[in-house]
């Protein structure tokens, strides 16, 4: 501190209205310095703590690791740090402003450093920092950025994956099937006569139509690697590994009949009178070239073609052939 | 560089063990566990002959330097040089359960600190100690940098053309870690660490 420093403030009231802690002790340990700071958090008031042992000077104990740390630089005059990392919480500090709830203890980041005093007498100086808030700043982007990642994947009408996850796992699944030789099942899903539907029942029973179609379709997975996504207005797409064609078929059912089940009237539907879905699936072990997405698409538009309510299902191999038959 | 014996080198080596003793033994209360420390040798080589090797930033990794530069009797900068992986791991052994790894990331850089602060304190202190001078030292610093910017930096003052290299053995419960303790020392530090060298060892010889 300059001279002009001196002359214009009271050091004390520095030393008060710091927002960190300044504990300055003698050689012996004894305090000599315990600002407001310390006094707020520590509820221990500076008149009680001045020429106490530091370690009694608290209304609780110090962490053993702090005191051989202030015991270091008294003795050897080195500066010392002690991390939030592997300290946490080496002082009875508590952060205060909750006044209901239970005080919490302080995250601390400390440095210890030697000083002289005026006397020239070996002092240490200890500066405490509250890093409770950065842990919680920390804590709270991870948090955001979670829900952010969350929400960049999922369907917000269906709560389902969406367009964008679906083709990112489009894209892992098909590359995973061709490195293992496994085979894959896609399904493409189209609710039956569903412009009719929005056209008569209005848009938002449409919106609730999707919304339980997704929900019934969702319900039927149970692995953990198959996935079920919005692919467009009312189409849906899921995406299978594992699935022999007849088990793929099975599948295939069981997805048409939950819809069915869901017994959602549709008058302009002419022939089933309620919401129906066709769906197209493919399966087989992709290879270079192959493309099980046109091919399931393929198979949904022979389904809408055959009458609709159904599933058509095709191999990725011979499926020109198939299709003509 | 004439003047530095092999036994002086030894007493180098034995005083910082006993500065190695003295960091485990801090370590250990940290950690609640066993952390072992030791200094199998110590060298002093002109600063430009320093290559990647003799301090093991072979690798082409990034490196962790915790320095800090103390004065006294001699003054000098002294840096404490981990492989950025090794100094994570060593953060995450010591801060075993009480942080999740995911926390580490905020933390690193000053848990960092006071590890290489530690290591750094105990070697100063013991020679101090045994040496009869007292230090002063600033407060540690971390940097994480590419071995060719920690050579560069290294080398980068004039008035330092001595290095004393100690070459560090780290073990926290199963994990061994080898570091590299640094100290860049001007002509004139090196005759005075010389000077109460010898009459440490005349002391002992009496």
């Amino acid at each position: 501190m300059s001279e002009i420093g001196i002359k214009h403030f009271d050091m004390n009231d520095i030393f008060n209205t710091l927002s960190l802690g300044l504990i300055a002790v003698d050689s012996n340990g004894k305090v000599l310095l315990w600002n407001d700071w310390v006094a707020k958090h520590s509820n221990v008031k500076e008149a009680d703590a001045l020429n106490q042992k530091l370690e009694q000077a608290f209304s609780e104990a110090v962490s053993p690791a702090f005191l051989t740390a202030l015991n270091n630089t008294l003795i050897y005059r080195l500066p010392v740090v002690l991390s939030t990392a592997l300290h946490r919480t080496p002082l009875p500090l508590y952060n205060a402003s909750e006044t209901n709830q239970q005080q919490t203890r302080m995250y601390q980041s400390i440095t210890i450093t030697p000083i002289r005093s005026q006397l020239n007498e070996p002092c240490g100086l200890i500066q405490v920092t509250d890093s409770s808030t950065s842990i919680k700043r920390e804590k709270m982007l991870r948090s955001h950025s979670e829900i952010l990642k969350k929400e960049a994947t999922t369907d917000c009408l269906t709560d389902i994956c969406n367009r964008r996850f679906f083709d990112a796992h489009y894209e892992l699944a098909v590359a995973d099937a061709k490195r293992q030789k496994h085979c894959l099942s896609i399904f493409m899903v189209d609710i039956d006569f569903f412009k009719a539907y929005n056209d008569y029942y209005g848009h938002i029973a449409g919106d609730n139509v999707i919304r339980q179609v997704a929900e019934a379709l969702k319900s039927q997975l149970s692995r953990a690697t198959d996935i079920v996504a919005r692919y467009g207005g009312e189409e849906f797409a899921l995406v299978m590994p594992y699935l022999s064609q007849k088990v793929a078929e099975q599948f295939a059912e069981k997805l048409r009949s939950a819809v069915s089940n869901l017994a959602i009237p549709h008058i302009k539907s002419a022939p089933f009178h309620q919401i129906t879905i066709s769906i197209g699936v493919c399966t087989g072990i992709p290879e270079n070239g192959d493309n099980l997405l046109d091919r399931a698409d393929s198979a949904l538009y022979r389904a809408k073609q055959k009458g609709r309510n159904q599933f058509i299902s095709i191999p990725l191999c011979e499926t020109e052939e198939y299709l003509k038959q | 560089m004439n003047h530095i014996s092999e036994l002086h080198l030894d007493a180098l080596t034995e005083i910082f063990s006993i500065g190695a003793g003295r960091a485990a033994l801090s370590l250990s209360e940290i950690v609640g566990d066993e952390v072992r420390i030791s200094v199998p040798s110590v060298q002093i080589i002109n600063t430009e002959d320093i290559n990647p090797a003799s301090l093991s930033l072979t690798c082409d990794g990034r490196f962790g330097a915790v320095s800090q530069r103390f004065s006294g009797p001699f003054t000098a900068e002294a840096v404490l040089l981990f492989t950025e992986e090794q100094a994570l791991k060593i953060v995450s052994d010591m801060m075993d359960s009480k942080m999740s790894y995911e926390e580490l990331a905020e933390f690193e850089h000053e848990a960092m600190c006071e590890l290489g602060n530690i290591i750094l304190n105990a070697c100063l202190s013991s020679m101090a100690d045994i040496l009869k001078f007292t230090l002063e030292s600033s407060l540690p610093c971390y940097t994480v940098a590419s071995a060719d910017k920690i050579l560069k930096r290294l080398k980068k003052n004039p008035n330092q053309p001595y290095i004393m290299i100690l070459h560090i053995d780290l073990a926290i419960e199963k994990r061994h870690t080898a570091g590299n303790l640094v100290f860049l020392l001007s002509t004139d530090s090196l005759s005075n660490l010389v000077i109460h060298i010898k009459q440490f060892l005349g002391n002992i010889h009496e």
